[in-house]
């Protein structure tokens, strides 16, 4: 139980649509079984459309999204352009491969689309940076082994956005309502072409 | 008097001027010319293999740098500029940087030797060409494609479309005093002045990659000739 | 472990409450503590942890607080305090010898004057909460506050919901926690409330 994995609990997960993509999250932060707060966010927004879910150690999820705010705000200034999905994945690669010895327990999750061809991009990576990339969803967290079940009987290619925001949440709430450490209401996020929307599922407070 | 001020690379002058660096830039002027992307290729010893002797660079697979002035402390500059193109960006976004970004980092290495203790300013000035990826939809005049190579460039007309910067045709013959900017067409050394006056005449926006060759060497042989 | 943290945020105020006894072991050195500090007008900050940590930790908050607000004649609100905190904690917990220091970290902004409160532990998580506890309290507490606690409660109510807290500490911990020092953040400032520690509570 000590893994710092676990101590916090909480999920994410990502997954592709057609000319869209989807992140969601949950909310609860504990201490093992104790729940300490039900409004702790794992998604961050860094740009228009390029979105980071981090999962694991609380105090990592925040010093690292910290960490990506300064350096997505900086490359921002330097190259006056936002960050493209797919260079944003491999900062976040690097970054956490130069803390190869001492790593943040977090696995992010990084979706977004393709500011110049506008295709889905999502990816999820380990608390060292290697990349998983891949074409359907990506699961993080605590719920990772009841999310897997839930998004592989759930997804289907092809999915329009509202079809999609059905999926993603139902798949979340269902696997975080078998898991001890996660749920206490969700956020979820749908990309499209030029419009963001966010909502936020209140789900079982137990 | 004025040699009283010119010891240190930091002590200005009593009419405001940085006497070393001047120097610094004088040698850039005994160099070899340069035009665009195109340059003379003539040594002082006819003893010299031609085939040797190289002043365009590769710093990226899209970027290529050209220079005027002191050869040693180019080759130096080409090797921070190719070692700070990894180090300072590929190896952080698995991608090569875009021209500007490369030209602003060669440029702070440039800065630092104009401050710095115990070191003297590079003599030399630099061209630097890119060619960008654009990060901007197709469509809607070329805007995804910020270019350089050669004087041909829809730069300035790419920046305008998204408000985005790209990769812009680099001219760097003010690195020291003025810093750098971009060019549609620009020349160093020597004859920079009689190049740029023959440049501005002959460019013309949207050319060609085999236009804008011609010109350039257009260019270098109005100016070179009778040397 | 056994000291106890509380907080609670109400329409206007802050609620923070500290147990008064030092402990070393098993002994009770003193049964008159302030585990709390002051860190500028409206914002306090209450500790709990290792011993030489907590004191240490919290005058070097405190010490930067107040030379902030020196410095730019402006406080810190509540917010950029807490992140402040959690900052200096998180280095703090990569270093050789991390701080194992918890805190509550509670204000009212001086401009908008909306009350809130901070929840760190030693590995500085930080969560905004309505309402918190640090150590074994806090599964005898957050379970009553769950159910009685409302946002928009007057600083009565609020000291009758730490009465409540106080009487269930007192029928459940095993060990003599000396009764608590009770802390009200406001617009007008801090100021120490009067508690009934006295009270006997028969046990069940």
């Amino acid at each position: 139980m000590p893994s710092p994995f676990s101590i916090n609990g909480g999920a994410c997960v990502a997954m592709v649509g057609k000319d869209c993509v989807a992140i969601a999250c949950d909310l609860r932060l504990g201490l093992q079984a104790l729940t300490v707060s039900n409004n702790f966010p794992k998604v961050f927004q860094y740009g228009d459309n390029v979105f980071l879910g981090l999962t694991g150690l609380a105090t990592d999820v925040s010093t690292v999204s910290d960490l990506f705010r300064y350096k997505v705000n900086m490359y921002r200034l330097r190259e006056e352009r936002h960050i493209a999905p797919r260079t944003f994945a491999n900062l976040v690669s690097s970054s956490l491969y130069e803390r190869r010895f001492g790593p943040y327990f977090v696995s992010p999750v990084v979706a977004g689309l393709d500011p110049k061809t506008g295709a889905p991009f999502i990816c999820g990576f380990d608390s060292i940076g290697c990349i998983d990339f891949a074409q359907d969803f990506i699961v993080s967290g605590t719920a990772t082994d009841q999310l897997f079940g839930m998004c592989e009987s759930l997804w289907e290619p092809g999915l329009g956005p509202d079809e999609l925001f059905e999926t993603i949440s139902q798949a979340l709430l269902n696997a975080v309502d078998r898991d001890a450490l996660s749920g206490w209401g969700a956020h979820v996020y749908i990309i499209e072409k030029d419009k963001v929307t966010k909502r936020l599922l209140k789900g079982r407070q137990d | 008097m004025a040699d009283r001020y010119s010891f240190s690379l930091t002590t200005f002058s009593p009419s405001g001027k940085l006497v070393q660096i001047e120097y610094a830039l004088n040698a850039v002027n005994q160099g070899p010319q340069t035009a665009s992307s195109a340059t003379e290729k003539k040594s002082s010893s006819p003893l010299a293999d031609p085939s040797s002797l190289s002043k365009i660079s590769l710093i990226t697979p899209n970027i290529g740098m050209v220079y005027s002035g002191m050869g040693p402390d180019y080759r130096r500059l080409v090797d921070r500029a190719r070692k700070v193109s990894h180090t300072g960006y590929k190896r952080i976004y698995n991608e090569y940087p875009p021209t500007r970004i490369l030209v602003q980092d060669v440029a702070r290495v440039m800065q630092e030797a104009t401050q710095s203790g115990g070191v003297r300013p590079y003599g030399v000035s630099l061209l630097v060409a890119g060619w960008d990826e654009g990060i901007l939809p197709e469509g809607g005049e070329e805007g995804s494609r910020g270019r350089g190579e050669g004087e041909s460039e829809g730069g300035e007309k790419k920046k305008t479309v998204g408000g985005k910067t790209g990769g812009i045709l680099k001219g760097g013959p003010m690195l020291y005093q003025r810093g750098y900017f971009p060019w549609k067409a620009t020349a160093i050394g020597k004859s920079a002045t009689t190049a740029k006056t023959f440049l501005e005449k002959r460019y013309t926006e949207g050319l060609e990659l085999e236009d804008a060759v011609h010109i350039a060497l257009l260019t270098l042989k109005e100016t070179i000739e009778g040397r | 472990m056994p000291e106890v943290l509380l907080g609670i945020t109400g329409k206007d105020f802050t609620l923070i409450a500290a147990s008064k006894a030092a402990m070393r072991g098993a002994t009770i050195l003193k049964a008159a503590d302030d585990k709390t500090r002051q860190l500028n007008k409206h914002t306090l900050m209450a500790f709990s942890g290792e011993a030489g940590d907590t004191v240490q930790f919290a005058e070097y908050i405190q010490a930067n607080a107040q030379l902030y607000s020196m410095r730019n004649e402006t406080d810190l609100s509540p917010s950029a305090l807490a992140h402040f905190v959690r900052g200096e904690l998180a280095s703090s917990l990569r270093s050789r010898k991390p701080y194992n220091v918890n805190l509550l970290l509670g204000g009212v902004d001086p401009i908008t004057h909306q009350p809130s409160l901070y929840w760190l532990d030693y590995l500085a998580s930080l969560a905004p909460v309505p309402y918190a506890a640090h150590g074994y309290a806090q599964y005898y507490c957050l379970s009553l506050l769950d159910k009685h606690h409302q946002p928009d409660i007057t600083l009565e109510r609020g000291m009758e919901l730490l009465t409540l807290c106080a009487d269930e500490l007192k029928r459940r911990l095993p060990i003599d926690f000396k009764g608590l020092i009770v802390k009200a953040v406001t617009k007008d400032g801090i100021k120490e409330m009067p508690f009934d520690n006295d009270k006997v509570v028969k046990g069940t």
